[in-house]
């Protein structure tokens, strides 16, 4: 509510630069510094394009976070060489479904979300679990990164 | 591991699911005691007949009852 007054209080003494109004405007704002952000309106816009232009995660992200999340797991670490972003949990790295469920709450934990059962019973490869990021809406497989309007 | 587990099989995953949330719950510095634990619990009985339903359904029963119990959250440690 502050920040409107203050972007109304801006915009009115952007368009009426008279005498009698502008002591009056920089009495509403005491702080100095803040007098730029405000009588630039540019910045405010900017400020709105910068937030909305981090876009998602980008599918070699994806596989490289996860790859480096199988590689530190101490069961894989043997089959290390056979790693690769098509690699099967259990017919190439050897886990067995104790381990599956481990790399699959990893990869929860890595990317912050929660997998429900139904999804995380159907990951068993590196490429299933990329696509289940990817599908998720800070992943962006489909669309490039889109400006929110 | 075949590629469809039974519903069964699935409820134990479940089960194992469940215990590796709750030991996000404990002190960052015993989690993995706990996460040994439930490992170890299930391992025992790695070479259940995956068809003695019985005997999986007490064993899901008195995993689940544990669980309970040391999800509790004056659980702060466990033997890793």
């Amino acid at each position: 509510m502050y920040r409107t007054a203050l972007l109304r209080a801006a915009r009115s003494a952007a368009q009426a630069s008279s005498r009698v109004q502008r002591p009056a405007f920089q009495r509403a704002i005491q702080t100095p510094f803040i007098q730029p952000r405000i009588s630039t309106p540019a910045f405010a816009i900017s400020a709105v394009r910068c937030y909305a232009s981090s876009s998602g995660l980008a599918q070699e992200e994806v596989t490289g976070r996860i790859l480096d999340l199988l590689k530190n797991f101490d069961k894989v670490s043997d089959e290390a060489s056979r790693l690769s972003p098509q690699s099967h949990f259990t017919n190439d790295l050897g886990l067995d479904s104790l381990d599956t469920v481990e790399v699959v709450m990893a990869i929860e934990e890595e990317f912050s979300i929660e997998i429900p059962d139904k999804e995380a019973d159907a990951i068993h490869s590196v490429t299933q679990a990329v696509d289940y990021i990817m599908s998720q809406p800070d992943g962006n497989a489909t669309k490039p990164s889109s400006p929110v309007q | 591991m075949p590629n469809k587990l039974s519903g069964l099989q699935k409820d134990v995953l479940s089960l194992y699911r469940s215990c590796l949330r709750a030991t996000r719950t404990k002190p960052a510095g015993t989690r993995p005691n706990f996460a040994a634990f439930a490992r170890r619990e299930f391992e025992k009985h790695v070479k259940m007949d995956k068809k003695d339903f019985g005997t999986i359904e007490f064993m899901l029963r008195k995993g689940r009852r544990q669980l309970e119990i040391y999800e509790q959250p004056g659980v702060t440690n466990i033997a890793g």
